[in-house]
């Protein structure tokens, strides 16, 4: 079964800010796929919208489903989604800054779950992240960058999820701590056969770990496919990677209104 | 020694009421304006109540605490639940705007006149003597008990099932909270209703011993001092701070002047936050982060 | 800084049009209108209406005070009743002692206020947020405890007694002259603040609210700003209560409670953060509601029985109008107007996309 479906999803703010304009989405089980797009397309919007809002900004699904394992789950509260199995590592405040990594790991656990199931997920975590072992004790606002984030993606998998939403992984990191995360994300997808759902900004890195992509712009997605196809089409090679490499291209070639988009956003 | 006993017994009312502070601050990171005027509403329900039970105490003061806690419950529910995650101000501009309404309530149904709920009860309220000539009322030893009772049941509760950190961790980040699996609505419905318990009980006890009306408003205001000087988040600060507050007050009473008990409590509020902010044992919250 | 949505063919090619106070000539006819209606008011209204208009203007500049400091620079205060008091006791204390008259007791009133506003501020360099209420708050009842001090040291336990300012030898009393003087003040007031808020000090402020560690990295003194917005608000704020004062010819104690300072919040909540409209609405609308209050009351049959309630059901009456505000309509009513401006410049579409959007 289908892990995830969206189905025309509509994503209304302040009811007067349309953010998400009717966008249709699939995910496999056990599969990386990637929403790619710049800033404002909608995407950190989505990941919402599967994971549930709280009501700020005036945020709701006014139209459209997701459906979760068969189940429609739009407009639930974020604790519900939790308890069925899907876990955000959202982009700003991943982690809890006043408690300690251990703490944090625990926070998620439900009280319901005895002891022996709290170390086991414990230990997951620190399988899956070492350094966090050694930082159990620190708090976690002083923890550095990609130490958070670690925090952030083993707060998550304490919650036992079945989906893993991401919110822009790579943000702000040093690429040589987000090769290190990634190469770990494709370790818990293979050992733990997780689906993860991740948004990028950077189409590099998407590229690099994700096996589908779907592109977003201004609400709707506009290009969708196999990650090796996607890498070598034109249009995202222009606008997303910066063209081809080893060509060189001049500046007046490259200007937008010479080159026209084979979609339209 | 008689100072050493009104000092305890100030600190018990202090702490009674700090607690319900602590326990809402914690979760939601608002600070309740509207606890003192519940603690009031809490009272005057047993007046209420101890007219129609009149000759079944204890049914009386049970019956008043289940409704102030159904009470505490429907604020939240009804009112601060759609403040959830909003802007702090405005959640704690709503609590003040309760408060006001409730004041206008409770004159309403009942009238500004002085209550005695002890009379209304039958009941009476001897000093005892203990030791070095000191006395202390019926009413004030129990509610000393009281103080030491609840305290005793907060803290194994929040040892008990994790119910600390969560609780915690919905004050720290309330989005981040609710993708974790806490669920925010059932914790500050929690909380709002442990608050208002313990409030109503030490409003209760309060107007057995000294007689009922809306000056206890003034002592809900006073109480919020223990509960920073201790630490907003911690229970054993608010313990702790009560002790403090209520120290000062009843030594300035005692060898300045009398009029200062209202305005001690603020003092020691502006000396803790210019020399800690975060209080004794509260979390030091990262003031100037962004 | 304009947040109105505006018709297509409005277009601004020079920065004198981006600063300008009026931007259209149909809000310069609108503003006359007002103005036409301000001045005709007096010569048509009975006395309680005229006293009713010149609450409203004294409220209107402890309103604009107030959203300076809360609105604009983010800085939460729980003080105000204090800083008016402050103002009011000035005046009062140096009648009392030294029988200034007016030209010196409203500037030694703003000094005053001023001086109150870096102690109010000082906190504010450290706290943020709920802690700096707190401190506020905990000064207001130190400064409303030293007034009972006075007042009980030097005799005047029910309260001083100001006689009413006299220019020229002719004394201040009738409704007209109040009305002048405090249409007077208020504008003033709203004058000053939208010259504040569109020079570098609002853009300032504006950035310290926003977002305070973004704003020192761009070399904003957020200290400096910090501190004169708690000290323009209070001077502002202790002239109001220099105004208060003498219009009542009374001063005590008891009037300055927190209730005070909450029904300045709910002007600035009401009204809707952030807008010097919004203060003046709020102040409007916070000042008359307990006399709609009264005038549904008594309109009931069996009125009398209720007469001694009234308070109470004040009371009751401004909680429920302030929980439906912050809870239904936290934007207030300057933004229930902003959303009927909207609905008809957008009309037939509701909605517009999040692209189009500046934040």
């Amino acid at each position: 079964m289908r892990v995830l479906e969206i189905q025309r999803l509509e994503v209304v703010y302040h009811r007067s800010i349309t953010a998400v304009q009717g966008i249709s989405l699939k995910v496999e089980p056990a599969q990386i796929v990637a929403l790619l797009g710049t800033n404002g397309a909608g995407k950190t919007t989505t990941l919402r919208a599967i994971s549930g809002f709280l009501g700020l900004d005036d945020a709701r699904v006014t139209d459209g489903a997701v459906i979760f394992k068969g189940e429609r789950i739009e407009n639930s509260a974020p604790h519900e989604n939790t308890a069925r199995g899907i876990a955000l590592v959202p982009e700003r405040d991943k982690v809890f800054p006043n408690l300690t990594v251990a703490e944090n790991l625990i926070a998620p656990i439900p009280r319901a779950a005895g002891a022996a199931e709290r170390r086991r997920r414990e230990m997951l975590v620190y399988q899956f992240f070492p350094r966090l072992s050694e930082l159990r004790n620190r708090i976690a606002g002083l923890l550095s960058g990609g130490e958070r984030q670690m925090l952030a993606l083993g707060s998550a998998l304490a919650c036992a999820p079945q989906l893993l939403l991401v919110d822009e992984l790579s943000l702000g990191l040093a690429p040589v701590v987000v090769n290190d995360l990634l190469r770990r994300l494709a370790e818990i997808r293979h050992e733990l056969g997780l689906t993860i759902l991740m948004v990028e900004q950077s189409a590099a890195i998407a590229f690099e770990v994700a096996d589908y992509c779907y592109v977003m712009e201004n609400g709707k997605i506009v290009l969708d496919g196999m990650a090796e196809r996607l890498r070598g089409h034109p249009d995202v090679q222009e606008f997303y990677l910066g063209g081809k490499s080893g060509e060189r291209r001049s500046y007046r070639d490259i200007r937008q209104y010479r080159r026209r988009r084979r979609w339209y956003g | 020694m008689q100072l050493i006993v009104n000092i305890i017994v100030l600190a018990a009312i202090y702490a009674l009421l700090a607690c319900g502070y602590v326990l809402i601050y914690r979760v939601s990171r608002v600070m309740n304006m509207a606890h003192g005027e519940l603690s009031m509403l809490g009272a005057y329900l047993l007046f209420a109540t101890a007219s129609l039970f009149a000759t079944h105490p204890l049914t009386a003061i049970a019956s008043s605490a289940i409704m102030s806690i159904a009470l505490g419950t429907l604020v939240y529910v009804l009112l601060m639940r759609k403040m959830t995650g909003e802007m702090v101000l405005a959640a704690i501009l709503t609590t003040i705007a309760i408060g006001i309404l409730l004041r206008g309530l409770i004159v309403l149904v009942w009238s500004a006149a002085q209550q005695h709920p002890l009379e209304a009860l039958h009941l009476s309220n001897p000093p005892i003597e203990i030791v070095g000539g000191a006395r202390i009322s019926t009413c004030a030893a129990l509610l000393v008990l009281m103080t030491a009772l609840v305290y005793g049941g907060l803290f194994t509760f929040l040892r008990f099932g994790r119910w600390g950190v969560r609780m915690r961790a919905a004050g720290q980040n309330a989005l981040l909270a609710s993708q974790r699996g806490i669920n925010l609505h059932a914790i500050y419905a929690l909380a709002w209703a442990l608050s208002t318990f313990t409030g109503s009980i030490a409003g209760m006890l309060i107007a057995l011993d000294s007689g009922l009306d809306q000056t206890m408003v003034v002592i809900g205001l006073k109480a919020f001092a223990p509960a920073l000087v201790g630490g907003l988040d911690s229970l054993l600060g608010a313990l702790a701070g009560a002790f403090i507050v209520a120290g000062a007050e009843v030594l300035a009473i005692h060898y300045i002047d009398p009029l200062l008990s209202d305005v001690v409590p603020f003092l020691v509020i502006i000396a803790t936050l210019i020399v800690r902010p975060w209080g004794l044992f509260g979390t030091q919250e990262e003031l100037d982060r962004v | 800084m304009s947040r109105v949505p505006r018709a297509s063919g409005y277009f601004r090619t020079s920065y004198a049009q981006d600063l300008a106070l009026l931007r259209t000539g149909f809000e310069l006819a609108c503003l006359a209108g007002f103005l036409v209606t301000l001045a005709a008011f007096p010569f048509v209204a009975s006395p309680f209406q005229l006293d009713l208009a010149c609450q409203v203007f004294l409220a209107c500049v402890g309103s604009l005070s107030l959203m300076l400091l809360t609105g604009y620079a983010g800085q939460i205060s729980l003080g105000h009743a204090g800083l008016i008091a402050a103002g009011a006791f000035t005046v009062g204390i140096l009648f009392r002692e030294m029988n200034a008259q007016f030209w010196v007791t409203l500037p030694a009133a703003a000094l005053v206020g001023a001086a109150l506003g870096i102690i109010f501020g000082l906190p504010s360099l450290r706290l943020r947020g709920l802690y700096l209420a707190v401190s506020t708050l905990a000064l207001h009842f130190v400064v409303i405890y030293a007034g009972g001090e006075y007042e009980s040291r030097r005799g005047f336990s029910t309260g001083i007694v100001i006689d009413p300012p006299s220019l020229g030898g002719v004394s201040i009393t009738s409704g007209r002259a109040w009305y002048l003087i405090l249409l007077l003040a208020a504008a003033a007031t709203l004058f000053v603040c939208l010259n504040l808020l569109r020079a570098r000090t609002g853009r300032a402020w504006g950035a310290i609210r926003a977002h305070e560690t973004v704003a020192e990295a761009l070399g904003i003194a957020i200290a400096r700003y910090k501190l004169l917005a708690f000290v323009i608000s209070s001077a502002i704020t202790a002239v109001a209560g220099a105004l208060f004062a003498y219009y009542r010819g009374f001063v005590s104690v008891e009037a300055f409670s927190l209730f005070l300072t909450v029904q300045y919040l709910a002007m600035v909540i009401v009204g809707g953060m952030g807008s010097l409209l919004g203060a003046i609405l709020g102040a409007a609308f916070i000042t008359v509601f307990p006399y709609v209050i009264e005038g549904a009351l008594l309109a009931l049959p069996g009125a009398q029985n209720f007469a001694g309630l009234l308070f109470a059901v004040n009371y009751a009456a401004f909680g429920l109008v302030m929980i439906f505000f912050l809870v239904l309509e936290p934007l207030g009513l300057v933004g229930m107007w902003r959303r009927v401006q909207s609905y008809f410049l957008l009309w037939p579409y509701a909605r517009r996309s999040a692209t189009g959007v500046r934040r």
